[in-house]
Parts: structure tokens; C-alpha cells; sequence
């Protein structure tokens, strides 16, 4: 009996040890040593990428390999679920630092203080593609855009939509799958471009504009099978015929086109949206020096080239993908997307993520 | 000098005191060392998920709960749940008996062939069954193409075949082993008496399956409910509560919800779990039975022998098919799109690299596991202080409630000191080892109250120590066990996700995880591969371990 109250009594300390700090709020984040500068280069860094699909991530890391001979440990998330890992990890994160990741998510670290500053010199007379207080790196502007599956068009008659307003015809339900916008950057983008076309540039503005941008996505709503975890997902379903039409982010469509999938795509009259893919330096790093060669690697135009050849449009180069350069939705306001993200996801569970069939 | 002496034996006399205090409190003291274990990694887990689910930015709240129960979308998610548990539950008890009955009563030719492929898919990830059914089912699969069928195999039927083929060699494995050691004298002599096949089925076979029944069933729907990677892949837009766990805290890190979630979601596993403890309550004459007999088969009426072959053929074919789809995907460049021959998705590095940390992680949470069930079987069999079948209790919990639930309590508890474990390859082997340890408990138990207490005594009596004889006694009859519970640690190991999915970071990836992921993000070809390089590891593995258990004349494949 004794053993039980003092085994009892162990649980019980144990506990509560570890669940009153629990409740109590989140201490302030404790003050960092300032980093120890070494010399020598480590043989790999953790990574978190949200490039547009993993061959991608893939062939960046080998890139980045083959420049500084770091191994790179990379783990591919969707921009989202980037933004959340952080968040959950915050302040320790189990990576070094982050590349292509998507501006809400890099301007929420770098507010939230969790990146590490670096006057890059290969980063230098580079304009706005980095950040005045050299937290944040531009590495590519990227687009969300509509693809097709060029045999299931043709063995339906069908052609591919000239507009986005097109995707609202009835013939196209349970045939379109798009990015969620809450765990996928591109799902976000397209969001964004939607409030932008039907709202902003047609003269609305605040809520009405927003309201706008709802309503069209509500429309297509009853045509999308169902919205995915990733952005790169849809091109792989539509690619193997899954579906006949999707959204994807033009570096993976760029991909799968490669690899042989029956894949079209198509620029809506209204044009593309666009935004912003980043790289920084996570706080708490023990490779600092190491990540301040990566980055310095990611700032040369050979970086540049190569990306763009990947897809993407770079300080150094337009994207290769496109056969000519593309129309953009016009008036695409950046900072008011990464300011009013987190409201807006909010109302798209609302809206459209959690709703009762 | 005296003084000098008297200080230096002084320490010595302390460390005697405390052997002493551990010889004669072996058990106990075990037990409460393994009390404290349990606590730490399986009951404060949970305590700190459902703290979570309770408190908001400022303090205790219940609006987190109060928007679970006012949004109709979660009522259909926990309908959904449900409703595919309670359907996909008898479809595989019903599945796994007719199996079992024909790999242990039916013709002879049948039963090795039947009894081995419908154990295949227990080394292989779960959603295996997803990826294969895409291929043969989807839109453009090669069934569908061929049938021209306009079904979808999106949505929530999708997700009950899947589950249900994954699900029924499980049930099949449990229902297997007791009705082999069911003694089929008492059959035969009802049958030499008269009694119909259905007649003997009705009133002998069945009843003493109850306990067997019960048990599976409680595995299959906890692993239904929980297991998110089939409904990740096929659930289109039909919500259920495991996936949509998952999606929050990947996609939005809101722990709150997720906490919320996770309650539900433990809500009927428990209920189901004291249900079917409070049933199989009285019914343990079946572990008492014979020992197996190979049976000579029985004349069986074609009434009951035709359906029951039907079904085992069905569930084995389908098994087989989907094994085919894995196997000749993983050396397609991108199947149905670029058949063409390719050795690139099975010679993949990085696939080789998460693989041999799955590896590395599975053994150790092995070990780690079968010891710490054996540990447990003896101080629960043979302990004599209070609070044991709380002991067994808690253990149970890590086996009964759904892995997504121990990954973010893992998370929310092991990502502060003085416990920082995220990010390490440990926490993925504590979390593997301490849900799984309780099988080979269970069969530690079952050992050990075969083994008469009298040995021991005797041993204790002629003078040898408390662990000396866990050594010489014990340990010989318990071994075994132990490598049953070993071998089951480390086969979830190497393929569970709903728990390790929310640990991984990029040092320790493990390869059920990058399956996944690959098969999520359209990398069909890779996917495939490494389930078939992953399916060859566990089978070498348990090869090996098998060829050993020979060896040394210590049988693993009956634990009763």
C-alpha cells in the first residue's frame, strides 16, 4: 500500500511538473546567444522547401550540392503546412533554414522574429528581390495556372477554358480538383487572384471586393471534386487522367509536361496570378556559417538560370516555361495577401473547407 | 584510522543497503519503475492533448469544443467515422473467419497457399491498398477502362474497401490463432454424432470464438477509425475525423481543434474497448484450450464450403492483385502514363536512406518494446502489489486509442524541456515501442500463467536471487514472448504513420512516411518501389528472426 501512495504520489508530482507550465501562457521567447561564428563548413543542413513539387525540391538540392558540397536534408511541404510547422516548432525548429517558401508564411517568420539577418554580398545591388533588412531572399515569382488533360479533352469534345468564368459550365462537375488553400500556397494564390479580378479590378473594394472573389469561388466550388493537400497534386491527378481539368503551380506542370504526361495548359483572359517564393536563415541554427554559403550560393545567376529553368520567373531570368511571357492579373497586392491571410483562411473553412454536404 | 575506515566502508554499507532493499523489493520496485514509464509515455501524452483541447489563449476555455458541437461539418465527420467502422468492422471479422476456417478445416491443398498470402499485406504500409485500387479503379484504371464503368472509387466506398482488405489479414492473424488451437475433437465428435457442419459452426465453433471475435474486432475498428492514410489518399471530399486531424495540425498547426478532434475520435475506441473487456469478462475458457492439432479435414457440406471458399478466394485474389499492382509499378517509369521498363524508382537513394533509418528506429523500438512487455507480463503475473491491472490498463491504452492521437500528444509533451525529444530518433522509437508493447505483454501473460509459480519458489528457496532466476527460469519459457512482441513492435514500426507522420523532421525521415508522401504528391512509380523494398526488409527480417527462433529451439509463431 505504501509503494502504491508513494508511486501515486510520484505520478502526481510528475503532473503536475509538466502541465502547469503547460497551461500557464507561452514564456517570451528567451533571449539567443548570439551565434558562434565557425569557419568551417558542416557536411549538411536541414531544409524546409515549398518548391513547386518534390522532383523539383529535388533537383534544387542537387544543385545546391553540386555549388557548396553541403548535403542538403530537405523536407518538401506545402507552403501552408510550412507556415504551420514552424509555428508548431517555434523557437526550435528541426531545420536550418527555409527556400521557396511563399510570402505570407516568410513575412510571418521573419515578424515573428525567427529568422537570422545576413548581408549576403552575392545578394547585393539586387533591388527588391531582397529585403531591406536582409532577413528574407526572393528567389522566384511563380504562378498558379489552369491545366488540362489533352486526351480526356479530346475523347470528350471538350476544349480547354479560355476564361476563368468558363470553369463555372456545369459539364465540368466532379471534373476539376484544385490546392486547398489553407494547407497549399498555390490554393491561396488562386484565391487571391480571384478577389483581384472579380473584386479589386473591377473598381470594388474592401469587403464588397472580397465578397466578390467568394462568390466566384463558391461557383466553382460546385464543379471541384475536391480540393487537395498540395499544390503539385493536381497536375499528377489530371496528368494520369484522375480528372479532366485542375489548377496547378507552373513549375510542377512544367514537370510532369517533361515526363511525358498527356498535359496542357492554358492562360484565362483574366491572366495568372503571381507571388513571391523566399529563402531564409531559421533562428537557433548551429550551422550558421554553412547556411550564409547556401544562401550566398542561391544568390548567383547561375541559381537564377536554373531555376527559371525549373519554371520559374528570377531576378536573373523569366521562366522558361512559358513559350511567351504570359498575361498577369493585373493589380496583384502582395502585402494585402500576406497581411490578411490568416482572416481569410478562416473564412474559407467557413465558407468552403468545412461545410456539411 | 579507525574513523578513516569506518568513512570509507561507509558508502560501501549505503550501496549495500540499497541492494539490499532491491533484492528484497525486486517486483516491486520494477513495477514501479515501469508504472512511472508508462506514465511518462503513454498517460501523459494524452493528458496533455486533452489540456490542450481545454485551454485557449487565455486560459481554460470550452469554446473549441462548443464550435466542434455547432458546426454540422464535424457531426458528419464523426458520423462518417463511424459509420465506416461499424461497417468495415464485420466485413473483415466475416472475411478473416471464413479465411481462418479454411486455412484450418478446409481442404489441405488450400490451406498454405490461403494461410500465406493473407498474411502478405501485414508487412506492407496500409495504403498500399489506396494506391493499387487508383490504378485498378480510378477514373482511367485499367478495370474501369476495361468495363467502361462510371463509378467513382473516390469517397466513402473507396475508403471502405481499402480498409476492409487492409484490415482482414489483421483479424485473420488473431482469429487464426485461436481457432487452431481450438481442439477439433470436440468438433469431430459432434460431427460423428450428427450434427450438421452449420450446426457445429453455430454451436461450438463460433461461441468459443467469442473471446477471439471481440478482440479483433476491437483492433480493426480502432485501426478503421484511426488510420488516415486510405482516407487521405480516396476520401475526396467525405470528412472524417482522423484525416481531418491530420490536415489541422499539418496545414494549420491549430492544436486546439485537433485536440478536439482527437477526444472524439478516442471517445468510441474507449467505449468499444470497455465493452469488449466487459464482454470477453468470464468467457477465458478458450485460452485454456488443447494445444494445436493439425485437423484432418472434415466431410463439409458444399452449403458451407462454397461461400467460405468463395470469400477466402476473393479476399486472397484481391490481395494478390493488389501485390501485383505494387510489383509491377515499382518498375514502371510512370504507370499508365509511360509503361515503359525502369530500375530508377527501385534504385532511388534517398528512398534507400529513409528506409535504413526505419530500419535503424524499428529495431530499436523493438527491443525496446518486447523488453519492456515482458518486463510488465512478469510484475503483473507474478507481482503481489496493489494497482496491477492499472499497470495493464495503461499499457492496453497505447494499443486501444488511435495513433493520431499519441503523434500530437507526443508533440504538444515532448517539445519543452526538460523533455525535449521532438526531432530526434528517439521519440519516434518510445512512441512505436510504448503504443505497441502490448501484444507481447499479452502473450508474456498467457506464458507465464502456463509456467507454475512452483519452479520459481524452489529456485528462490535453493538460494538464487530474484533476477537469477528471471534468468534461468523464466526467462527460457518467457523468450518467446518476447520475440512475438519484438516482432510485432517492429513490424508496425516499419509500417505505421498515423502516429510518427506528426515527428519526423528532416534527420529522420522514415520510409512508411516518404510513401506516403510520394503517393500523395503523384510519384506513383517510387512509391511502389520502395513499398517493395520496404515489404523485402521486414520480410528478411522476419526470416531471420524465424531461421534463429529455430536455431535455438524457441518457437515465436504460438504465443498460447
Amino acid at each position: 500500500m505504501r509503494k502504491l501512495l508513494i508511486s501515486l504520489g510520484l505520478v502526481v508530482c510528475l503532473v503536475m511538473a509538466f502541465a502547469l507550465p503547460m497551461c500557464a501562457p507561452a514564456p517570451p521567447a528567451e533571449e539567443e546567444a548570439p551565434p558562434v561564428e565557425e569557419e568551417e563548413l558542416a557536411s549538411s543542413v536541414n531544409l524546409y522547401i515549398a518548391a513547386a513539387s518534390p522532383d523539383v525540391a529535388a533537383d534544387m538540392a542537387k544543385f545546391i550540392k553540386e555549388k557548396t558540397g553541403v548535403e542538403i536534408r530537405q523536407q518538401f511541404l506545402s507552403c501552408g503546412e510550412l507556415g504551420a510547422k514552424l509555428k508548431a516548432e517555434a523557437p526550435r525548429f528541426s531545420a536550418d533554414y527555409a527556400m521557396h517558401v511563399c510570402s505570407p508564411e516568410a513575412f510571418m517568420a521573419k515578424e515573428e522574429g525567427w529568422t537570422i539577418a545576413y548581408d549576403s554580398p552575392a545578394w547585393r545591388g539586387v533591388g527588391e528581390w531582397k529585403d531591406p533588412d536582409n532577413a528574407l531572399f526572393k528567389l522566384a515569382n511563380w504562378s498558379a495556372i489552369p491545366i488540362g488533360n489533352k486526351e480526356l479533352l479530346a475523347e470528350k469534345g471538350y476544349t480547354m477554358p479560355e476564361s476563368w468564368a468558363d470553369f463555372l459550365d456545369p459539364k465540368w462537375k466532379g471534373q476539376i480538383v484544385m490546392p486547398s488553400a489553407v494547407s497549399s500556397g498555390n490554393g491561396y494564390q488562386l484565391l487571391h487572384a480571384f478577389m483581384t479580378i472579380y473584386g479589386f479590378n473591377k473598381g470594388l473594394t474592401g469587403e464588397a471586393a472580397e465578397e466578390a472573389g467568394w462568390e466566384y469561388m463558391k461557383a466553382l466550388d460546385k464543379n471541384m471534386h475536391h480540393y487537395t493537400r498540395s499544390g503539385s497534386t493536381p497536375a499528377d491527378l489530371v496528368g494520369r487522367g484522375e480528372f479532366i481539368l485542375g489548377m496547378t503551380q507552373d513549375g510542377a506542370a512544367q514537370k510532369r509536361i517533361e515526363a511525358g504526361y498527356p498535359l496542357v495548359y492554358t492562360i484565362p483572359e483574366e491572366g495568372i496570378g503571381w507571388g513571391g517564393a523566399y529563402a531564409f536563415i531559421l533562428k537557433g541554427t548551429k550551422k550558421l556559417y554553412t547556411c550564409q554559403k547556401v544562401i550566398d550560393s542561391l544568390g548567383t545567376p547561375e541559381y537564377g538560370e536554373f531555376v527559371a529553368g525549373l519554371g520559374y520567373t528570377t531576378k536573373d531570368a523569366p521562366s522558361k516555361f512559358y513559350k511567351e511571357p504570359p498575361k498577369y492579373v493585373p493589380n496583384m497586392d502582395e502585402a494585402w495577401a500576406v497581411q490578411n491571410k490568416a482572416r481569410l483562411l478562416d473564412e474559407w473553412k467557413d465558407r468552403i473547407g468545412r461545410v456539411a454536404e | 584510522m579507525a574513523e578513516a575506515r569506518a568513512l570509507l566502508t561507509h558508502p560501501g554499507a549505503v550501496w549495500q543497503n540499497i541492494k539490499d532493499f532491491l533484492a528484497a523489493h525486486t517486483i516491486s520496485s520494477t513495477g514501479g519503475f515501469l508504472f512511472l514509464l508508462l506514465t511518462i509515455f503513454l498517460f501523459w501524452p494524452l493528458t496533455a492533448m486533452l489540456v490542450k483541447s481545454i485551454s485557449g489563449p487565455e486560459g481554460f476555455t470550452l469554446e473549441y469544443y462548443r464550435e466542434f458541437l455547432t458546426n454540422r461539418y464535424y457531426y458528419q465527420s464523426l458520423y462518417n467515422t463511424l459509420f465506416l467502422g461499424i461497417l468495415v468492422t464485420p466485413l473483415c471479422i466475416g472475411g478473416a473467419f471464413c479465411v481462418a476456417y479454411m486455412t484450418t478445416r478446409g481442404p489441405v491443398r488450400f490451406r498454405k497457399p490461403l494461410k500465406l498470402i493473407s498474411l502478405l499485406p501485414l508487412a506492407a504500409p496500409p495504403y498500399i491498398f489506396s494506391l493499387s485500387l487508383i490504378v485498378l479503379l480510378g477514373h482511367r484504371g485499367i478495370i474501369t477502362m476495361a468495363f467502361n464503368l462510371g463509378w467513382s472509387i473516390y469517397g466513402f466506398a473507396g475508403c471502405v474497401i481499402a480498409q476492409t482488405l487492409w484490415l482482414t489479414p489483421l483479424a485473420y492473424l488473431m482469429i487464426e490463432n485461436s481457432l487452431s488451437s481450438l481442439n477439433p475433437n470436440l468438433e469431430d465428435s459432434a460431427a460423428n454424432l450428427g450434427a450438421t457442419e452449420g450446426k457445429i459452426l453455430r454451436s461450438i465453433t463460433i461461441p468459443l470464438l467469442t473471446p477471439a471475435f471481440l478482440k479483433a474486432a476491437l483492433i480493426v475498428f480502432v485501426m478503421t477509425v484511426s488510420a488516415f492514410g486510405n482516407l487521405a489518399i480516396l476520401g475526396g471530399r467525405t470528412a472524417f475525423l482522423a484525416p481531418d486531424t491530420y490536415s489541422m495540425i499539418m496545414g494549420e498547426a491549430d492544436f486546439n481543434m485537433a485536440s478536439v478532434l482527437s477526444f472524439f475520435l478516442i471517445l468510441p475506441c474507449a467505449i468499444i474497448f470497455i465493452l469488449q473487456a466487459y464482454l470477453i469478462k468470464g468467457r477465458g475458457y478458450t485460452t485454456v484450450g488443447g494445444k494445436p492439432v493439425a485437423a484432418e479435414p472434415r466431410h463439409m457440406g458444399p452449403a458451407i464450403l462454397i461461400p467460405m471458399l468463395a470469400v477466402s478466394f476473393i479476399v486472397c485474389g484481391l490481395i494478390l492483385l493488389t501485390f501485383g499492382v505494387i510489383g509491377v509499378g515499382a518498375f514502371t517509369k510512370i504507370p499508365g502514363i509511360d509503361n515503359t521498363f525502369t530500375l530508377s524508382n527501385i534504385l532511388n537513394l534517398l528512398s534507400n536512406e529513409v528506409l535504413i533509418n526505419s530500419l535503424k528506429m524499428s529495431l530499436l523500438a523493438g527491443l525496446v518494446g518486447g523488453t519492456l512487455g515482458i518486463l510488465l507480463a512478469y510484475v503483473i503475473v507474478r507481482g503481489k502489489f496493489r494497482g496491477r491491472s492499472a499497470l495493464e490498463g495503461i499499457s492496453l491504452a497505447g494499443f486501444t486509442l488511435p495513433g493520431t492521437v499519441f503523434g500530437i500528444g507526443y508533440l504538444l509533451a515532448f517539445n519543452n524541456p526538460p523533455l525535449l525529444l521532438t526531432g530526434t530518433l528517439a521519440i519516434l522509437v518510445l512512441i512505436t515501442a510504448f503504443r505497441h508493447l502490448a501484444l507481447g505483454e499479452e502473450a508474456g501473460i498467457t506464458k507465464l500463467q502456463q509456467l507454475s509459480i512452483e519452479v520459481e519458489e524452489a529456485s528462490l528457496n535453493l538460494g538464487a536471487s530474484i533476477a537469477t532466476t528471471f534468468r534461468r527460469i523464466v526467462l527460457p519459457i518467457i523468450f518467446p514472448a518476447f520475440l512475438y512482441g519484438f516482432m510485432y513492435v517492429f513490424i508496425m514500426a516499419m509500417i505505421g504513420l498515423s502516429a510518427v507522420v506528426f515527428l519526423i523532421t528532416p534527420g529522420t525521415q522514415l520510409a512508411s512516411v516518404f510513401i506516403f508522401n510520394a503517393a500523395i504528391w503523384g510519384q506513383m512509380g517510387l512509391a511502389c518501389a520502395t513499398t517493395l523494398k520496404l515489404i523485402l526488409v521486414v520480410g528478411a527480417v522476419l526470416a531471420l528472426l524465424q531461421y534463429l527462433s529455430k536455431w535455438t529451439g524457441l518457437s515465436v509463431t504460438r504465443k498460447g
